[in-house]
């Protein structure tokens, strides 16, 4: 329960090495060029905002980044080594992610879902799930125990036991970022964590973001409330039609004139206008 | 601990306000619900057929005047006669939780029972004369108790319905271990029951299929009414806190059954083959119910478990020359339906969906067509593999009666007793599996696939595990068919058969052990039951699947998570993010 008007800035953790690199990934559908020669890096403890008009590419970019789509051309790495073009393989090298549009598995409890994300660090093979032995037994119960952490960390230990498709939205999008977690990522790409929150729960999924990074995650959200996005992010990516516009630090990104027109398509001076009026409401 | 911890506790449960015309006769529930009653009980005293049937006399006398034997009722009567009974008590104990919704269960079972019973009156004598007046004699049971059903009905909506009740707390381990024990007796006299009620259809008892439907009824009924009561539910609850506990007594107890009135050849092989596809349908719970891969040629598993196993048997027409021992035959019998499995899981890589069950419809029909055809003299093709000799153990053929002691056990017992130890390794199978990272992978992936890869599950190999186990089961199930019923035909293993398994699974409840068992068993038993009516046997199958589908679209024993999933819902669907809020939000400052 913070201040509203001091919103607490968590101190930067130090930024260490590059993490995750894009190489001019381009993403051709038919006709329809969604992303055009994007390239960038994040570094490690990094915060780093994409942001951009409906259709811009960026939920695209994400695809791309995680094995969902193959790009046309452009490559992604991590850790210097090239990322393989299937989710699952990428999930286990250490990129997690949420979707725009809630995809948790409704009818599993929340635990059960967190569970599921720890699929790919527990070690139960075929015959011991059959023969429930005592490997079994340790496996489980290390990974219920790090399911309960998380639910907590979350802040969603109370509804454990409770459906995914009956927990409140924003719950739910809570209830994705702990799933994510639970595959231990050393990268999480969150798309619109907040759309459809309230003010106090997006200052709280700030707030977690912020956590996330402390714990040694770095962390790219896609958003379109921009005042969520220049308090929150380290560095931020503008991407407009498929192209990376405007790549800077939240104030340079501000102030850019293109940015205000291209993202808003509006009068710079009413848009500027209205962004610093978003960022005064609570 | 508080007096109020000691009853069962009941949880304030919000009335479901009666709607429409109902409405206006709330002031008047409970007198309907008394008269529905009252009417119940006059029905079940009053003659239900004017005349001897030409089959012969309609059981419990139907014939027989009004109130000529107060306690002599028995049968259908006896039932409407608890159920109307009941039904008065209730209507005026004010105390009983969930009441409207137990009148309710007992109206839908008089209706069933008096619509069973009036309609084959009906049919077989010849028209409404045989159910109402005709030759000077008078018999309107049937009519007064259908309306005293429908009455009930009524009062029970008109009155509204509460949730189901709930019981609280749990008791001491020992009370509830004694508690189950009675329990589970009890459901294996029901169990008998059922399998034994109207006998054996044949021409001395022709109307053993009606008072099969009839009896069903009234279970049907009173199981309702058990569950609203929240007795279900509780014994339920009961019997998951001592899992280990209820799973031994409830295989001790399915051993017993052999004992009971059940324990006769004739029944004996109709719950062995219950237990071959009860086993099956737990296979294809895996395929269906967790991984949410439709598979409709899944009995062609089955089959290629009692082709296999055929062919080691030493019957004249197997193809080897070698007699293996039961045991060996049946582990050959599961890995080769399970590499099949997984040969037939390998598209699913590729196809999702409508695309899926086509692949596996296809299969189903190679595998009928091939051992039509004989395709390497493998399956005798319409000749069948004829003369498999049954399984022995120490010189003991499973096929004859046993004498141990003074306990006879009759024939086909010991072909039992091995049906129900593999359908128990089978359930243990799906149990542990269901409650395992691969378990949660499946159900991850019938729940969004593309989520459950990012999660990390490699959903082909995941996929093809759900196959290849299904597979596995049924080859197992299969290598005892072949023993047991001696003759293996194509005939056995044709697409209606996957049909009705899939129906099993689906009419069950999707992912559950008892669903699959329930299912096999309903759907197994009645076309056995049913025999007299043989040419509407389908129809009425059909017509009590989608009645079921429409009323209880969950199955009979839902899934703890497919009954939240549709249950009705009246939260708004979250709003869809890919419209997005950036220009509304900016602006809307
Ligand atoms: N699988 C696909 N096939 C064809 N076109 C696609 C596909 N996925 C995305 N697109 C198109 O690519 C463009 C970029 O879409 P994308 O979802 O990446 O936008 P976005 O920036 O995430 O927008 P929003 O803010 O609305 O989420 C859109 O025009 C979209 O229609
Ligand atoms: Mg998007």
């Amino acid at each position: 329960m913070s201040g509203k008007h001091a919103a607490p800035e968590a101190p930067r953790a130090a930024i260490g090495q590059s993490i995750l690199s894009a190489e001019g990934v381009t993403m051709q559908f038919g006709g329809l060029r969604a992303l055009n020669d994007v390239s960038f890096g994040l570094s490690e403890g990094e915060i780093i905002g994409l942001i951009g008009p409906n259709g811009a590419g960026k939920t695209t970019f994400f695809n791309c980044l995680t094995g969902l789509y193959a790009p046309t051309s452009g490559s992604v790495a991590l850790r210097g080594t090239p990322l393989p073009q299937d989710p699952a393989k990428v999930t286990d090298r250490g990129i997690a992610r949420t979707f725009q549009n809630i995809r948790l598995f409704p009818s599993m409890t929340a635990e059960e879902n967190v569970l599921v994300g720890r699929h790919v660090r527990m070690k139960q093979g075929p015959l011991s799930s059959l023969l429930h032995g005592p490997a079994f037994k340790r496996s489980e119960a290390e990974a219920r125990s790090r399911t309960a952490e998380l639910l907590e960390f979350v802040g969603l230990s109370r509804f454990s036991d409770e459906l995914a498709r009956n927990l409140p939205y924003g719950d739910q999008r809570r209830l994705e970022i702990a799933r994510a977690l639970a595959t231990e990522p050393s990268v999480l790409l969150l798309d619109e964590p907040t759309a459809g929150m309230n003010a106090q729960e997006t200052e709280a999924t700030r707030q977690l973001i912020f956590k996330i990074r402390d714990l040694g995650t770095s962390v790219v959200v896609i958003e379109h409330d921009t005042k969520f996005i220049f308090t929150l992010c380290d560095r931020v990516l503008v991407l407009v039609q498929g192209e990376l516009l405007v790549e800077g630090t939240p104030d340079e990104v501000r102030g850019d004139p293109r940015v205000v027109e291209a993202y808003l398509g509006a009068p710079p001076d009413e848009v500027e206008h209205q962004i610093h009026a978003a960022e005064e409401t609570p | 601990m508080t007096a109020i911890e000691k009853d069962p506790v009941v949880e304030p449960a919000a009335v479901e306000a009666p709607r429409g015309r109902l409405a206006g006769l709330a002031p008047y529930a409970t007198a309907l619900r008394a008269a529905g009653g009252l009417l119940t009980v006059v029905g079940a005293y009053l003659p239900w057929a004017t005349f001897v049937l030409n089959d012969g006399p309609y059981p419990e006398k139907a014939t027989l005047e009004f109130f000529t034997a107060p306690l002599g009722v028995s049968g259908f009567r006896l039932h409407l006669l608890v159920f109307g009974i009941a039904a008065i008590v209730l209507a005026f104990v004010p105390a009983v939780p969930a009441r409207g919704r137990i009148l309710r269960a007992l109206g839908w079972g008089v209706v069933a029972v008096s619509v069973v019973n009036g309609m084959y009156i009906t049919t077989q004598g010849g028209g409404f004369g045989a159910i109402t007046a005709a030759d000077g004699a008078v018999a309107f049971g049937a009519i007064v108790a259908l309306i005293g059903g429908a009455v009930l009905l009524v009062g029970a909506f008109a009155g509204g319905l509460e949730g189901h009740a709930r019981w609280g707390r749990p008791l001491g381990r020992f009370v509830e271990w004694a508690l189950l024990l009675v329990i589970y007796a009890l459901l294996l006299l029901l169990v008998a029951a059922v399998l034994t009620s109207g006998g054996q259809g044949s021409v001395a008892n022709p109307y053993s299929g009606a008072v099969f439907l009839s009896f069903l009824g009234a279970l049907g009924g009173l199981l309702a009414a058990l569950h609203s009561a929240g007795v279900v539910t509780w014994v339920t609850g009961m019997s998951e806190r001592h899992r280990a506990y209820s799973a031994i007594v409830l295989l001790a107890v399915a051993l017993l059954l052999p004992l009971t009135a059940a324990g006769t050849q004739y029944w004996m092989t109709v719950a062995a083959n219950i237990g071959v596809y009860a086993a099956t349908a737990i296979g294809l719970n895996i395929v269906v119910g967790l991984a949410g891969l439709l598979d409709l040629g899944y009995v062609a598993f089955l089959g290629i478990g009692a082709v296999v196993a055929a062919n080691f048997s030493g019957a004249t027409a197997a193809r080897f020359d070698i007699v293996l021992p039961f045991p060996l035959v049946m582990v050959i019998s599961a890995v080769v339906a399970g590499i099949f499995g997984a040969i037939v899981g390998s598209p699913t890589l590729r196809v999702r969906g409508d695309y899926l069950a086509i692949v596996t419809l296809a299969f189903g029909e190679i595998f009928v067509r091939s051992s039509q055809n004989n395709i390497g003299g493998l399956t005798g093709g319409s000749n069948a593999i004829p003369g498999i000799p049954p399984v022995t153990a120490f010189g003991q053929p499973f096929n004859e009666s046993l004498t141990i002691g003074s306990v006879e056990l009759p024939a086909g017992a010991l072909y039992y007793f091995l049906i129900v130890v593999i359908v128990a390794a089978v359930m243990a199978v799906f149990g542990n599996l269901k409650n395992s990272r691969l378990g949660r992978a499946w159900i991850a992936i019938r729940e969004d696939e593309d989520a459950a890869r990012a999660m990390g599950i490699r959903t082909g190999p995941v996929k093809i595990l759900a196959f290849m186990i299904g597979a596995t089961l049924a080859g197992l199930a299969g290598a005892f068919f072949a023993h047991k019923t001696g003759t293996v035909s194509y005939e056995s293993f044709r697409f209606l058969e996957s049909v009705t398994l899939l129906a099993a699974v689906i009419l069950g409840g999707m992912g559950t052990i008892p669903g699959a068992v329930l299912g096999a068993s309903i759907l197994f038993v009645l076309p056995e039951k049913l025999r007299e009516f043989a040419d509407y046997r389908l129809l009425i199958f059909g017509i009590a699947l989608v009645l079921i589908m429409r009323f209880r679209p969950q199955g009979l024993v839902p899934d703890a998570h497919r009954r939240a999933e549709l249950a009705p819902q009246s939260e708004p669907p979250p709003p869809d993010g890919s419209t997005g809020p950036a220009a509304a939000k900016v602006a809307a400052s």
